[in-house]
């Protein structure tokens, strides 16, 4: 089967399947935080406030008394559930307005790439920055600010291939036959850009859960007191010289995320992408 | 030729700016809470019609679209108008923090190419071998790694190692170049991390498809020495994509700039941004995000020219 | 080994402090965070405009270090009856351009003030003065139209209300740039964004005041940024805005706090559904534990405050004499279901990311939760957060409220039906009549008895729960001496500075 060879070829590299071991086991901690988790993340306790590493709390305390290790282990369930949603909703929405730019051209593709460009006039960070800051941080807010950055670079990528697509002469036959766009984009279009679909979503999955966190850092993530990643690291930075650990291991806990993701995703990439193939 | 490319691209680029000036300034408008409000704040002593009077000072009693019609009339004329906060004008705001903000994306950028380059280079050259792996997984490391934990270790580690380094406290290059340079280092070299990991793995894939060319195949079978190839033929060809790597890359950097500026204290134009946004200070949130726009179409359009100077077979379309 | 040691020591010390006092030439240098935004001191309202002006220009009344009112330009002072008060005058004192200061300046001053196209912040001090007049022997009467004198007597302590030079005026300067007061300092020079200069006068009406040649000011906007130029020894002086840069600070240099007359409060929406029960407010006051929220966000580093704050003694009941500041969740308990929420109930505090608020939410918060109470926090955005609390348009919030040594500054705006800040939905007619009876009382201690009685009232009726006040916190290098913060955050304390 396809599927089988592809697999094969995925997992020839070590470095691949660890990577997909780590993610996975990521994953299941967001899924089941309560279990991994050994307090409340929200408990404070005045008692051990800005308390070092050790056997009761692994990673320490922060300024409130909050275990960091718990606080970790929610916040890494919030950034995996943000991105992820996120970057499917500009998936979603990029691939509807690349599909039809690309396959409809004309006064469509017009409209639809000068807003795409207007959007790429601007850093991605601070076009987020700026929804927050005006709409105000909460889940939705921030899935819908880091979904609408991420827009442009599906509708780009997607638009590209079906250009391409369009000139296919299975898709011409197709239109010849009197077939409805509707009806080639759903059965020949969509399902050959599955695979640039499927590695961009993973390189942008990646940069989704930085912007997330980047944003948790200044300020402008989940609100508090839910922990989030970022906001830990933007917590702690204040106290970066008499408590460091309050700032860094959530901080190494994002890096580990998205490296296994990158790693991942260069695998897939190799894998489904022949012209890279080395 | 080129001149009328450029100003073809220029002109194009207008309607991009209408629809990103115009979709800022309905959105800031929109939310609740208005320049007048904030400035007065939880304590306001001032009477109905003495808030009234503010709101026809700064031109807010108009309808929205007037305003920004008005606000567009001036910018034609290169006038960004007034800061509601301070008074100041704008473009004088913008001319204090610019500076700051350009010294660290520039010092980044520079960074990032003297690290990726080289690393990616002999990381193609030496294919497969240990050198390859290693700058492999530093990259990889160094575009997983987010700016803020970096700079986070940084700090921690300068400050308890070399206590008289002076790692806060911005002094203009003007003023105290040493000072400057010794702040501003370790803010860049954070910031160009992940750039130079892009880089480096640029530089890579492009060095590879090159090597894997034709005429460097010929070049070698004609006994040409493998470094003269390298340098003469491959790398020439292999910095075209990373060059506009780096041109795309600019817009990152001067994004990434307002998380450097807040973890390393450096009044730059991130936090200006930040600022007016939170003070609803129009006129300043408007002309930021029209210079940011503009200089990034200007650095895109400078990166395709320069694009062309380095190789003359592509042609500006 | 040890005497070698020590002496060794001493020499270090030595060449130091003769380091220090040889650079320093008796110039102050003070890193501050705000830039002046103009100097005319009638006019400005900005915060770091005063602190420069206060040193510059000086009024007919000042605070002393306890914040009691002293008289400054005017020599003496006394109030006949509830409608009057009567100046008379300070003798020999000089403005900075060497001209007398007269009756005539000071009248020229208040009528400047007074003028509506003028548009002073202080204009509206002076609503309910009817006349003022120069009465002979260098004295100045005020008349007022209400029975209200004590408390417009702080008023002529205000910046906004220093004495300025008529001659001076009249001949065209620019007040926003020039200055020309009879305070101890003259502004030397301005660079904006950069550095304001202080020079010493040397005919202020006090001998041998101020002790230092000079003040700088240098504008240092980024916290870290001060707290390093303090610690590489490149300012003498710096202002502190957060607690926890006091941790980079330790050993060797000086640090001064001193408790603000600020106050962060939960503000409660009395018609919200359970609030409308007193009982309900009150078990607020007892759910929460005050020390602890200014140990996990301030760093120990304020204290907790009542109705008035404690440090103005005059007036404030102390929250010591209360059982309200005391934290017992067990009396909160009761109280909760003595109001029929024995189960708690559920509300929401609104709030924004600013001056620490939602830290204070979170552990206010989580200590609500000890009693069953579920508050939910609305963090938004400042903007956003001054148009709720503008139309009442939340359950509860928390923020920071500034405060005064006069009780019916304090108290009227805020807690009266139609006060301007009483965004509570707070009304109670017996509190009402109180505060327009301490307006127009002069006896000190019948305003004494009357303010007690509302504190009191405020404190049962709990529209407000006072959580504490944060300290002004200042660092400096050790030969600093007889710098002193004030509660009202000024910095007159500068003109008895010297370097040992």
């Amino acid at each position: 089967m396809e599927f089988k060879k592809l697999w094969r070829k995925f997992a020839r590299n070590p470095l691949n399947l660890i990577s997909l071991f780590l993610f996975i086991f990521i994953l299941l901690i967001a899924l089941f935080p309560s279990f991994f988790a050994t307090h409340d993340p929200l408990e404070m306790d005045v008692e051990y406030f800005m308390e070092g590493p050790a056997s009761n709390h692994f990673f320490g305390t922060d300024q409130f008394g909050r275990d960091i290790y718990s606080r970790i282990v929610f916040g890494v369930q919030k950034s995996i559930m943000i991105a992820s949603l996120s970057i499917l909703f500009a998936c979603f929405c990029g691939t509807v307005l690349g599909v039809a730019a690309g396959y409809f051209g004309g006064a469509v593709d017009l409209v639809i790439m000068r807003v795409v460009d207007a959007m790429f006039a601007f850093p991605t960070l601070i076009l987020a920055l700026f929804i927050i800051a005006l709409f105000g941080a909460s889940v939705s807010n921030l899935i819908l600010a880091i979904g609408i950055v991420y827009i442009p670079i599906f509708a780009r990528t997607v638009r590209g291939s079906a250009i391409a697509l369009k000139e296919q002469l299975y898709v011409k036959a197709a239109k010849a036959l009197g077939k409805t766009s509707f009806f080639i984009i759903i059965k020949d279009i969509l399902p050959n850009i599955s695979s640039v679909l499927i590695v961009a979503f993973t390189t942008n999955f990646s940069t989704a859960i930085l912007s997330e966190a980047s944003l948790g850092f200044l300020g402008l993530g989940v609100p508090p007191p839910e922990p989030t990643l970022g906001g830990m690291v933007g917590e702690g930075s204040a106290f970066l010289l008499s408590a460091p650990w309050v700032a860094l291991f959530p901080g190494l806990i994002i890096a580990i995320i998205v490296l296994s993701i990158n790693i991942i995703g260069d695998g897939l990439r190799d894998t489904l992408d022949p012209k890279i193939s080395k | 030729m080129k001149i009328a490319y450029i100003i073809g691209r220029l002109l194009s680029a207008i309607p991009t700016m209408l629809i990103l000036t115009f979709f800022v300034f309905i959105s800031l408008h929109l939310v609740p809470g208005d320049v007048v409000d904030i400035m007065l704040g939880t304590q306001n002593y001032l009477s109905e019609e003495q808030v009234q009077d503010l709101y026809e000072e700064y031109g807010l009693d108009k309808p929205l679209i007037v305003q920004y019609g008005v606000w567009l009339k001036k910018v034609v004329t290169l006038d960004l108008g007034t800061s509601i906060r301070t008074g100041d004008p704008v473009s004088k705001l913008i001319s204090e923090k610019f500076p700051v903000t350009f010294e660290l994306a520039f010092l980044s950028l520079i960074f990032s190419l003297a690290i990726g380059i080289p690393f990616g280079m002999i990381s193609a050259v030496k294919r497969n071998k240990i050198p390859d792996y290693a700058s492999r997984v530093l990259g990889l490391i160094g575009l997983s790694a987010p700016a803020f934990w970096i700079g986070a270790i940084f700090i921690v580690i300068i400050s308890s190692l070399f206590s008289d380094y002076i790692l806060f406290g911005f002094v203009p290059f003007t003023k105290d170049p040493l000072v400057n340079i010794q702040v501003m280092l370790i803010p860049a070299i954070t910031l160009g991390m992940m750039i130079a990991a892009q880089i480096m793995r640029m530089s890579r894939n492009s060095m590879l498809d090159v090597l894997s060319q034709d005429y460097v195949k010929v070049a070698k079978a004609k006994g040409l020495k493998n470094r003269k190839v390298i340098f003469k033929h491959a790398l020439r060809n292999a910095l075209i994509p990373v060059i506009t790597t780096a041109g795309i890359q600019l817009g990152y950097l001067i994004g990434g700039t307002i998380v450097i500026e807040k973890m390393f204290a450096l009044p730059g134009m991130g936090r200006l941004l930040l600022q007016a946004v939170n003070q609803r200070d129009y006129p300043v949130v408007q002309g930021i995000v029209t210079f940011i726009g503009v200089m990034i179409v200007v650095l895109n359009i400078l990166v395709d020219v320069l694009y062309s100077f380095i190789d003359p077979r592509i042609e500006l379309k | 080994m040890s005497k070698k040691l020590s002496a060794f020591v001493l020499v270090v010390v030595l060449l130091f402090s003769f380091g220090f006092a040889s650079e320093s030439d008796g110039i102050l240098k003070f890193g501050i965070n705000t830039d002046a935004v103009g100097f005319d001191p009638n006019l400005v309202t900005a915060f770091a405009s005063h602190r420069v002006l206060e040193n510059v220009y000086e009024g007919l009344l000042q605070y002393d270090q306890d914040m009691n009112l002293i008289p400054a330009l005017a020599e003496s002072f006394e109030t006949p009856d509830a409608y009057t008060v009567v100046f008379k005058i300070r003798d020999g004192v000089k403005f900075h351009d060497g001209s007398d200061l007269t009756v005539e300046d000071v009248l020229f001053t208040f009528e400047r003030i007074m003028d509506p196209d003028f548009g002073s912040p202080a204009a509206s001090y002076f609503k309910e003065v009817e006349s003022i007049k120069s009465i002979g022997d260098n004295k100045i009467e005020f008349k007022l139209t209400v029975p209200m004198v004590n408390a417009l007597l702080l008023n002529f302590a205000s910046v906004n209300t220093s004495i300025v030079s008529r001659d001076f005026v009249e001949a065209g300067n620019n007040m926003q740039l020039k200055t020309n007061g009879t305070g101890p300092f003259v502004l030397k020079e301005y660079v904006a964004g950069n550095n304001i200069t202080l020079e010493k006068f040397g005919d202020y009406y006090v001998d041998s005041i101020p002790k230092l040649s000079a003040v700088k000011f240098l504008i240092i906007p980024e916290e870290v940024s001060r707290v390093a130029a303090l610690r590489n020894g490149d300012i003498d002086l710096v202002q502190i805005g957060e607690a926890m840069s006091l941790k980079m600070l330790t050993g060797k240099f000086t640090i001064y706090r001193q408790p603000t007359l600020s106050y962060y409060l939960i503000g409660i929406n009395c018609d919200f559904g359970p609030f409308q029960d007193p009982k309900v407010r009150r078990a607020l006051n007892y759910a929460i534990n005050r020390e602890n929220i200014i140990k996990m966000v301030a760093f120990g580093e304020g204290s907790v405050t009542g109705v008035m704050n404690p440090s103005v003694k005059a007036w404030a009941l102390q929250p010591s004499d209360f059982s309200e500041f005391t934290y017992n969740p067990k009396k909160a308990k009761e109280l909760l279901a003595e109001a029929g929420y024995p189960n708690g109930f559920e509300f929401e505090i609104t709030t924004s990311a600013m001056y620490n608020f939602e830290k204070i939410a979170q552990v206010v918060q989580s200590q609500l939760s000890m009693v069953g109470i579920k508050a939910n926090i609305n963090l938004v955005e400042w903007g956003i957060f001054i148009k709720k609390w503008k139309e009442i348009d939340f359950n509860s919030f928390i923020s920071l409220n500034g405060g005064s040594i006069e009780p019916d500054k304090q108290l009227y705006r805020t807690f009266s039906t139609t006060g301007s800040t009483n965004k509570f939905n707070y009304s109670d007619t017996k509190v009402d009549e109180l505060l327009d009876e301490g307006r127009s009382a002069v006896d000190n201690d019948e305003r004494r008895e009357i303010y007690d009685e509302i504190q009191k009232i405020l404190i049962e009726d709990s529209p407000v729960i006072f959580l504490y006040s944060p300290n002004n916190l200042f660092a400096s290098q050790e030969n600093v001496e007889g710098f002193a913060p004030m509660s009202n955050e000024s910095l007159t304390s500068l003109k008895y500075t010297y370097f040992e």
